[in-house]
């Protein structure tokens, strides 16, 4: 009975089911009761051997959770288990709608050192970046329900720099916001 | 049950005795060890009724060591071997230190890449020996007040520590005998101290403005659970910063100069006096010599508001990286002598939009919720746990081509954490690889603090490029980090142990304990044959209450009889072996156990979502 558990998937991990929509309420509750019970402070009393045991356990769980947790993280996670892993370094969009989004939304994060408010700025482009994860995300659910995988792929892939896009308007906000 | 005699009559505990434990607060200006006594949690007090210790340490002439304020009243008069706020030094180098660095009034000697010592009378010390002498009289202190032996003890440290900085305050509890169940946080723990993890749900800010250090942690509590979500601040800002500013303040304003160590100390003792007084008057006088000058309270805050500003900034890079804004945040726990400063407190107000808490004594906040930890570790409490999950601080990486940093685990990760990653060779037939691990955001290798260096080696010969070396970087509950690295293609292993480069080998920590008990009048055997007994023990009664719970459930008859049978045999050399072979039969213990082990981590897990499925229906 211990053997099975090293081959389970985060999901069952996790014990939600395994697909890219998920209730992140009931993810964050068993986590939580997880680590409730794997965590090495519950074996602080006991010896050496368990407690080495916890701190893999937990440091299972918490990675089952953060990568569940992230809708991107999850999105290649899914495509991985099918079998479909991806290498984005390979991937040519021939998107042209996505490539003019791609375009705008460098231009709109490159002005924002000349915006009049900085702060303003980075909200409205925080939010640009959001509503197109938002759309990509549905996307990618419809291409992988329906077993399209190389549609999924080339979805996840745009998660992907959509992601890198915000990322790097979060190293920004340093230096704009005057931290 | 038969099988359950494994303790000497009269030596095995009740079963539901108390078990002594303790939280302590190693702080940079101030020590406390707090503990739940008669009912409620409280800090222990020494014979003259103090709470505080001063983390001052003296080197006396004739041998004598003095900690706290007998300590203090040396400052002036023995300045190079009076050692005060040696936490800033904790698995620093000398050019960390001379980096952003006070006037230290005591002599410090460069190792190099490794921790920085002090020059004394009594030898060159490293800043873990002379923090065990503080753990050691509070470790004293709490033995005393709580009369017996202590079980374990939670130590806090800033969230801000890096891996050296966490692992040399365990080496110094170890060094000061002291069994360390955990390292907590500060900010976690002052929460804790005010009893948030009993509220529902909620953000909280913990604001930390000590002598030394200025921390600010973004936590989210939610039924029992604490989950950090940030962390950030400043390891070198603090009220001593204050003193020193007002310190310049009155050198600019006067024509004193070319202090010695004794002048400074005592200039520097006069200002933190008037900063005190500033709280409740409006003006202080600061006296040197035959200088007198009057600071008011708005000149006084005009010097520190540059300090608060830095202090601010930091809150808002937290609650950014915690996706939070101003408002999200319920609670702002205030912590730290130096917020008492009215003008601390009116800027956090300011700033948070709501008043900081402040009812609890800011100096003790953190050493009773270290307390109230420690009592939930060593099983004293039962029912509703609180459940303390931390992140890292600070991203850990390796050292890639042309000296660029490449991230391994990032900050603000929850922890425990292990990640593995891939590396390969890049010349034909090579059979080492050097890895150096560093701790920090910046790009660049030489702006990270450097943590471990180690060469892999026994690669067997391929062309470069297929070899698959598999790096695995695992942090623990306490923040500290592990490497191992394993060639995959051929499956030949090479584990790994990594030196830290601040840390201090287990070989250092032999050598100091060594000489701490040739001190002691201690023979060295006798003490082997002693820690190999406790060892055994701990482990017979750790194992011995989880086949009790678990046993029957868990193992066959027929495994269980073989557990117990080599349990009766580690007893018995428990009483009459040598440390040697004492030490064999808890290594084949401790194999015996590993299965039920798992299976006990299993079910606890499985019951643990099953018990979930239940409450939701």
């Amino acid at each position: 009975m211990a053997d099975n558990s090293r081959q389970q998937d985060h999901f069952s991990l996790l014990g939600v089911e395994r697909s890219f929509e998920l209730d992140e309420r009931a993810l964050t509750l068993s986590y939580r009761a997880l680590q409730r019970s794997a965590h090495p402070d519950r074996f602080a009393g006991d010896d050496e051997r368990q407690r080495r045991l916890a701190v893999q356990k937990s440091a299972q769980i918490n990675e089952a959770y953060e990568t569940l947790r992230s809708p991107t993280r999850r999105a290649a996670y899914l495509l991985e288990l099918a079998g479909q892993a991806v290498d984005t370094s390979a991937t040519t969009f021939r998107d042209p709608e996505f490539l003019m989004q791609q375009m705008q939304l460098r231009e709109e994060l490159a002005e924002l050192h000349d915006a009049a408010d900085p702060e303003q700025a980075l909200d409205a482009f925080y939010r640009d970046v959001d509503s197109a994860l938002t759309s990509q995300r549905q996307a990618f659910q419809q291409n992988f329900d329906a077993g399209d995988f190389d549609a999924a792929k080339d979805g996840y892939a745009k998660l992907q720099f959509l992601e890198k896009l915000r990322y790097e308007a979060e190293q920004k906000e340093g230096e704009l916001l005057d931290f | 049950m038969a099988f359950m005699q494994i303790s000497e009559p009269g030596q095995s505990p009740e079963p539901h005795q108390r078990k002594l434990a303790v939280g302590i607060d190693l702080g940079t200006t101030n020590s406390l060890v707090a503990a739940f006594r008669n009912g409620s949690l409280q800090t222990l007090s020494d014979a003259q009724g103090q709470a505080l210790l001063p983390s001052v340490v003296h080197y006396g002439e004739n041998g004598e060591v003095v900690v706290g304020a007998a300590a203090q009243s040396q400052a002036a008069a023995d300045p190079h071997n009076t050692l005060a706020s040696v936490k800033r030094l904790m698995g620093r180098s000398f050019t960390d230190i001379q980096a952003g660095e006070m006037l230290s009034t005591y002599e410090l000697l460069d190792c190099g890449s490794d921790m920085v010592k002090l020059q004394t009378r009594a030898g060159d010390l490293s800043p873990v020996q002379v923090s065990a002498e503080i753990l050691r009289v509070l470790a004293e202190r709490a033995q005393e007040s709580l009369g017996g032996e202590l079980q374990g003890a939670v130590i806090t440290v800033p969230a801000y520590f890096d891996d050296g900085q966490r692992q040399a305050t365990k080496d110094a509890a170890k060094l000061a005998g002291l069994n360390v169940l955990r390292l907590l946080n500060e900010p976690t723990a002052a929460a804790v101290a005010y009893g948030l993890d009993e509220q529902d749900e909620g953000a909280i800010a913990v604001f930390d403005l000590g002598g030394g250090t200025f921390d600010i942690s973004v936590l989210q509590m939610s039924k029992g659970v604490f989950e950090v979500l940030s962390t950030g601040g400043d390891s070198a800002l603090g009220g001593d910063d204050f003193d020193q500013a007002v310190a310049a303040w009155f050198v600019s304003q006067s024509t004193v100069s070319g202090l010695d160590a004794s002048e400074r100390r005592q200039l520097l003792d006069a200002c933190r006096a008037a900063k005190e007084r500033l709280s409740a008057e409006e003006s202080a006088e600061i006296v040197l010599g035959d200088t007198r000058l009057s600071l008011s309270r708005e000149q006084f805050n005009a010097l520190v508001d540059p300090m608060i500003d830095r202090a601010i900034r930091a809150c808002k890079r937290a609650l950014r990286d915690a996706k939070l804004a101003n408002d999200d945040i319920l609670n702002v726990v205030m912590v730290g002598g130096s917020t008492r400063v009215p003008r601390v407190r009116e800027r956090v107000a300011q700033w948070f939009g709501r008043e900081p808490l402040v009812s609890l004594d800011p100096d003790k906040v953190v050493a009773l919720g270290a307390a109230s930890q420690a009592e939930q570790l060593v099983g004293n409490r039962s029912g509703e746990e609180t459940l303390l999950l931390d992140v890292i601080p600070l991203s850990l990486g390796v050292e890639t081509m042309g000296g660029l940093t490449e991230k391994v685990i990032h900050r603000n990760t929850t922890i425990p954490v292990a990640m593995a990653q891939e590396f390969t060779t890049f010349k034909d037939g090579q059979t080492a690889m050097a890895i150096h691990v560093v701790q920090g955001e910046r790009e660049l290798v030489e702006d990270c603090r450097s943590l471990a260096s180690f060469e892999l080696q026994g690669i067997p010969p391929m062309v470069a490029g297929a070899a698959r070396i598999r790096v695995t970087f695992q942090v623990d509950a306490d923040g500290l980090l592990q490497v191992s690295a394993r060639e995959e293609t051929t499956g030949a292993e090479s584990q790994v142990q990594v030196k830290p480069s601040y840390g201090l080998s287990d070989g250092d920590i032999a050598d100091m304990l060594t000489s701490s008990f040739e001190a002691a009048g201690e023979d060295k055997q006798a003490r082997a044959l002693r820690e190999q007994q406790v060892e055994a023990e701990a482990l017979l009664q750790s194992l011995s209450a989880a086949l009790l719970a678990d046993g029957e459930a868990l193992l066959s008859d027929e495994e269980q009889r073989e557990l117990l049978a080599k349990m009766e045999q580690l007893h018995k050399e428990k009483e009459s072996g040598s440390a040697a072979s004492i030490a064999r039969q808890i290594e084949i213990v401790g194999a015996a156990s590993e299965t039920f082990a798992e299976r006990r981590m299993d079910a606890s897990i499985k019951q643990a979502l099953a018990g979930r499925r239940v409450d939701e229906l």
